[in-house]
């Protein structure tokens, strides 16, 4: 419901918190001085409420950290073993509010991070590991653990981005530049957008409703899942799903652990389209009915009707949130290729992906396990952003310069650099983030700006971005980025494979006796038509009746119906 | 015919549809107004401009957009006539937006030759032309002294946005550049929709998306009346002031007084609201024209009497009459002035449906659980500022420092604290940094104050200060539609407490004291050279008698600072031992670590107000209630009205109750923040309404002197 009728939780307690006074104006001008005393006595305080970090925030750090940085040495000082988060360090944007949360964010994680990577990395040392240990940025890419300890609030959320990394780098081995990365798990559905070649970034980032000032890879998230518990809803006079979950715990019916309310797994259960649980637990199919069978009375069907209700009001949300992402950007869903992975993606893939138009639908290899491969073969990537005060993109030449000359780090061997800026028109919270090499004369600068126009007028219409609107640059950022070897997918068979058995699936209100191939011996090039299962121990591709897959030399399988036949 | 499995997926999709139409609109504005605080909405209507699906921003701009839409259909079928692709603009408050500021953008959805609904949006512009910056003219004479709002003009035909019109329109505002990617945002939204709802038509079928949208409709309607059913008959009543000074009212002459009447009643599943008891309108600026009043009137319904059920708005308003005056504070006529009305009258109406419906409520006692006690209204840091910055360019806009109140309390939680509007539930304040970007000013300070929030058993959410000077420049002038200054506005329920009211001062220097004996503000007033300007917003309204709060919760509130020690004796009776806080929530709170609650301390203050309510010793709460509540305090037991706390017989059940229950009266600046006070508050007083028998608050009413005690309930017992 409503965002501020219920606020979240307090980040610090109140009595955690200590003011000092000094003031730093927008321009970096100090108006009042930094009270040394008073901020010892601050620091006092709170060392005699024993804190575990301590996050600094000060008006205006982002323009000038002198403040800040002086109030991080004096705590060093007094408590030498208390983690520091410094706001202009961990989140150098504009927005008190913003920069502040995602500071105490970062402190408040400090000390469990330190504490796991410090134990993980002498364990690894003691087993014999030689390799360097990396950590995911939700950033995109990975970093050395000393990054990671020094900023941990960047490693927050970035298990859903390696999924939307592996599918761009996969993506870009099959020619696929555009891309919609859907990620369908038991409590929720995540989709993230890769274009021209790059994950899109999100503009505003939240974590349990607090903003994130970090530069984040941007996935989008419902409740909607294997575990969403289907219900009638008797006052509106439908078939509703979520947003309750049975969640791990009981879990589906069918799960077999105390669950009672029928929930999607269930709905797939009852119809045939799943039958174990991991390699070698048979699912409860007779409790998957019986939940789902509650449903048959207020809406007058048989419990497969209900079943194959349930999961076209659940994939059919998952088809709003894809539509969302990308209508509401400005781009058309039939210029991307759409990668279904997560544990139930390839189950549901065909039913989410239909109508969309896209282009291709790609079921990777490993598409329960994507993000871990993801992780595995992700970009090394340090990297630094900025937010500028905004300023005319044609008057910006001396203000890059400057910037850019303090937040390129030394040169890594073999390592490319990347920059960009983030533009917008006047006071729109919405950037567009565009690579930059140069931006020394005007016709450089005039040559970005009509790129921003012409991305901007693709988002949101032809004739909406006037020449006489101003270009503002309002952030850089400036990334080493050492590419990881390729990972290694392993190569389908040659052979085309027979399938191990038939079940009995139910499609468009019939049953059908349906082959159930072993996924790991499709061969390459062979097509399996629907309606058919292809199973692997962690996940289940669906190909319904009128839907064929084919494998591809990579191991990926290519999803298609006759609609997509027809064009 | 639509199952119950397309339908589900129908509706969602249209949520979707719309959900989406709003962020395209918020994407793009370049506005504050629409970017930060998200002063904008979006809506999909029937063919008729029933609203089907509203976005849950500014819920008053759009819950009656089907005013607009009639309009159209009314007064343009031939001529200019409206086809496919077009689209519609207009910001008139007396066709059916809220004022001015307010433009709305809609469009007809066809498929094929068949209308099949409509898309709306709507962005609140920072300048919409007029004779002041921001749009308000705060002594306007009549509406000519405003920006002249336009009816309803067919601005993109064919898809294609006339240039003419376009210039026509921007042409009139200081912030052409703004409003025209507002306007552009709109456009897009509307298309957006349009394009979605067509899309969806072709995959499911037409009928079946118009029998959506019928289905929406209806049960939201059912849903609605059912709830009704289920609520006592009766007649509920609540009366809120707003103050004006319009032209030509002499210097020596307090403002004039406004007063917003309502009687809502309930009879099986139909609710009427008259407002017909309103004052006469003013000259200029403060009225709500009728679009206002159905908006906030309707939009109050949603939230305070809806909580749960389907939000198609269209459906609710099947089920309400609204009745009024044209000539009224509420229901203006042409030439009026208006376009303060949504920070001033049309508050006015919101709270006393609040009031109305948080009484209806309490009728049932499952669906209690569903009141709410009010939000603040427009507080001290509504208003305008404008000036120069320091290149020459001219400003003028809102530093939105008022959307810091407190929400309403609830019987399962305090109201939140610094929440800002429940009518605008996406709407926040600005980061201090983003405002000292755009602006020359300064912020001294910006914090949660305490003792803002209304008592009560649940406390209201707590209001916020915010300090700031000019910087960058020698002077700014400002404009204050703030209300709440020489009384609260956040009514309390269920005997809770009004929350804290507003305060606006100019200060001279930084580290001034706030003098008591504040001047209201004229209609533009400087702050220069070292001023300060001071602004406090409301506090919530409390819920249920403060002295029944329990102890470790105020005690709670005085640690983390939201109510001070000295507060707390006064406003909830318990003695805190050892606290020293120095009333705001920034981190300077050392030493209330020690403070305790003293137990028998406590019980015996409790005692000594309950003694001193009702001139005796109270009597003891009995274990349970005994009877059907008529009231959040009374019960209905064998046709008599009695005490729900202890049990005392009051009256028959068709007496009035507020004629046995023991008044007391308080002057009006008893809690204001800092002691001050505005002239005339003198003239306003609070009453509280306590059982005779335990001394239980039952009731407290702002009232003017002398103004007789409204019945605030009245069921029909049969």
């Amino acid at each position: 419901m409503p965002v501020r009728w219920r606020k979240p939780g307090r980040l610090v307690d109140p009595l955690d918190i200590a003011g000092v006074p000094e003031r730093i104006d927008r321009d970096g001008e100090v108006v009042v001085p930094l009270d040394e005393d008073a901020a010892l006595a601050a620091i006092d305080r709170l060392a005699a409420r024993q804190v575990e970090a301590v996050a600094i925030g000060l008006l205006w750090s982002c323009v000038r950290p002198d403040h800040e940085l002086r109030l991080a040495e004096l705590v060093t000082e007094r408590l030498p073993d208390v983690p520091v988060s410094v706001s202009s360090r961990v989140a150098p944007v504009v927005g008190e509010y913003e920069r502040f949360a995602t500071t105490v964010i970062d402190a408040s994680i400090a000390r469990a991070v330190a504490s796991y990577l410090g134990r993980l990395d002498a364990e690894l040392t003691a087993l014999g590991f030689t390799g360097r240990l990396l950590v995911l940025r939700t950033g995109g890419g990975a970093e050395p653990v000393a990054r990671t300890r020094a900023a941990p609030v960047n490693s927050l959320r970035s298990g859903p981005v390696a999924g939307l990394t592996a599918a761009a780098s996969i993506g870009a081995a099959l020619g696929h530049e555009r891309i919609i990365a859907t990620d369908v798990g038991g409590t929720s559905f995540d989709v993230g957008l890769v274009v021209d070649g790059e994950a899109q970034r999100s503009g505003r980032p939240l974590v349990d409703r607090h903003p994130l000032a970090v530069p984040a890879i941007e996935v989008v998230s419902i409740g909607t899942g294997g575990g969403s518990i289907a219900w009638y809803d008797g006052d509106l006079g439908a078939l509703r799903v979520g947003p309750r979950s049975a969640g791990a715990a009981p879990g589906p019916a069918c799960y077999g652990r105390g669950g009672t309310s029928p929930t999607l797994t269930d709905a797939a259960a009852v119809l045939g389209y799943v039958d174990r649980l991991g390699g070698d637990v048979r699912l409860d199919v007779a409790a998957a009915r019986a939940a789902v069978g509650q449903l048959c009375g207020p809406l007058r069907r048989t419990v497969e009707q209900v079943a194959e209700g349930i999961v076209r009001v659940a994939t059919d949300q998952l088809k709003d949130l894809i539509r969302r992402t990308t209508i509401q950007r400005g781009h058309d869903p039939s210029a991307f290729a759409l990668f279904a992975f997560g544990g139930a993606g390839p189950q549901y893939a065909a039913w989410y992906a239909a109508g969309l138009r896209v282009r291709d639908v790609v079921v990777p290899p490993f598409a329960a396990e994507l993000s871990a491969y993801g992780a595995a073969t992700g970009d090394v990537v340090l990297g630094a952003e900025r937010d500028l005060p905004p300023t005319p993109l044609a008057e910006a030449t001396r203000l890059l310069d400057e910037e850019f000359a303090t937040l390129d780090e030394d040169a890594a061997p073999g390592a490319v650099r990347r920059r960009a800026v983030s533009l917008r028109f006047p006071r729109q919270p919405r950037t567009i983030s565009l690579p930059v090499d140069r931006w020394d004369t005007p016709a450089a600068l005039a040559a970005l700006a009509a790129e921003f126009r012409a991305r901007y007028e693709r988002v949101t219409g032809q004739g909406t971005a006037p020449p006489e609107l101003t270009v503002e640059v309002v952030a850089v950022r400036s990334e080493q980025v050492s590419a990881m070897p390729p990972g290694r997918l392993p190569r389908p068979p040659r052979e085309p494979a027979r399938p191990q058995r038939q079940r009995v699936a139910w499609f468009h209100d019939h049953a059908r006796e349906c082959p159930v191939y072993r996924w790991t011996h499709i061969g390459v090039g062979q097509v399996v038509a629907g309606p058919a299962f292809v199973e692997s121990d962690q996940s289940t591709l669906v190909v319904p009746p009128g839907h064929t897959a084919r494998m591809d030399e990579r191991g990926c399988f290519h999803l298609t119906d006759g609609e997509a036949r027809a064009r | 015919m639509l199952d119950e499995i397309d339908f589900e997926i129908l509706r969602h999709r249209l949520d979707s549809i719309n959900e989406d139409a709003a962020a395209i609109l918020a994407n793009q504005s370049g506005s504050q107004l629409a970017a930060e605080a998200r002063d904008l909405n979006s809506v999909i209507m029937a063919p008729d401009g029933a609203v089907v699906c509203c976005g849950r921003y500014v819920l008053a701009q759009v819950v009656s957009m089907h005013l607009v839409v009639r309009d159209i259909l009314d007064r343009y079928r031939d001529n200019p006539g409206f086809g496919p692709d077009d689209q519609f603009l207009t910001n008139d408050p007396y066709v059916g937006t809220l004022h001015q500021p307010d433009v709305v953008v809609v469009a007809p959805i066809f498929v094929g030759d068949l209308l099949v609904g409509w898309s709306g949006s709507t962005t609140h512009q920072p300048d919409v032309g007029g004779p002041n910056p921001g749009g308000i003219t705060y002594d306007a004479r009549s509406i000519h002294d405003e920006a002249l709002p336009i009816p309803p003009i067919r601005l993109v035909e064919r898809g294609v946005l006339r240039a003419d019109l376009e210039r026509e329109y921007l042409s009139r505002s200081r912030t052409a550049e703004l409003n025209r990617l507002d306007l552009l945002g709109q456009i897009a939204a509307n298309a957006s929709v349009v394009e979605q709802v067509r899309a969806i038509c072709a995959e499911y079928g037409t009928e079946r998306v118009t029998e959506t949208f019928d289905r929406l409709l209806d049960r939201a309607e059912a849903m609605f009346r059912d709830r009704l059913s289920r609520l006592a008959d009766g007649t509920f009543r609540h009366v809120a002031y707003v103050e004006y000074r319009p032209h030509g009212l002499p210097e020596g002459e307090p403002e004039q007084v406004y007063t917003v009447r309502l009687a809502m009643t309930k009879t099986g599943d139909q609710l009427v609201l008259d407002f017909a008891g309103s004052d006469p309108q003013a000259p200029g600026t403060i009225n709500a024209t009728y679009p206002a009043l159905a908006n906030f009137a309707v939009g109050a319904v949603l939230i305070h009497l809806c909580g749960g059920l389907l939000w198609a708005p269209g459906g609710i308003w099947r089920a309400v009459e609204i009745r009024s005056r044209p000539g009224t504070v509420v229901h203006a006529r042409w030439p009026a002035g208006v376009a303060m009305s949504t920070a001033s009258t049309c508050q006015a109406i919101r709270v006393c449906v609040n009031a109305c419906a948080a009484r209806l409520l309490e009728t049932d006692p499952d669906l209690a659980r569903h009141v709410m006690a009010s939000c603040q209204g427009a507080g001290g840091g509504g208003g305008t500022i404008h000036g120069t910055l320091p290149d020459g360019r001219a400003f003028a806009t809102m530093t939105l420092d008022e959307i810091t109140g407190g929400g309403g309390a609830t019987w399962s939680a305090d109201g939140a604290d610094s929440s800002g509007f429940t009518t605008s539930p996406g709407a926040s304040c600005v980061d201090v940094e983003v405002n000292e970007t755009y602006l020359p000013i300064l912020y001294e300070r910006r914090a949660e104050l305490a003792d803002t929030g209304g008592p009560g058993t649940r406390r209201g959410g707590v209001g916020s200060l915010a300090q700031w000077r000019p910087h960058g420049t020698d002077r700014i002038e400002a404009m204050s539609f703030g209300q709440g200054l020489q009384h609260p506005v956040a009514t309390g329920v269920a005997g809770g407490e009004y929350g804290g009211q507003s305060v606006l001062a100019v200060l001279p220097g930084a580290h001034a004291e706030v003098a008591t004996e504040q001047p209201m503000p004229v209609r533009t007033y400087p702050v220069a050279g070292d001023q300060v300007h001071l602004a406090v917003s409301q506090g919530g309204g409390g819920l249920g008698d403060p002295l029944d709060r329990d102890p470790a919760e105020v005690l709670a509130d005085v640690v983390t600072g939201y109510v001070s020690a000295g507060g707390a004796l006064r406003d909830y009776g318990v003695v805190i031992v050892d606290g020293t806080v120095d009333g705001t929530v920034d981190g300077s709170l050392d030493g209330s670590l020690d403070s305790a609650v003293d137990g028998p301390g406590t019980e015996a203050a409790r005692e000594a107000r309950r003694t001193e309510r009702i001139g005796r010793a109270p009597r003891p709460p009995q274990p349970e209630r005994r009877g059907r509540p008529v009231a959040a305090t009374l019960d209905l037991v064998e046709r008599r009205t009695c005490c729900a706390r202890c049990g005392t017989d009051l009256c028959g059940a068709g007496d009035d109750p507020y004629e046995v229950l023991v008044v007391g009266e308080r002057a009006m600046p008893d809690r204001s923040p800092f002691g001050v006070r505005y002239r005339g508050h003198e003239r306003f007083v609070m009453r509280h309404f306590w059982c005779p028998g335990c001394a239980a608050q039952v009731d407290v009413q702002l009232a003017r002197t002398g103004d007789p005690v409204v019945r605030s309930f009245e069921l029909d017992v049969r």
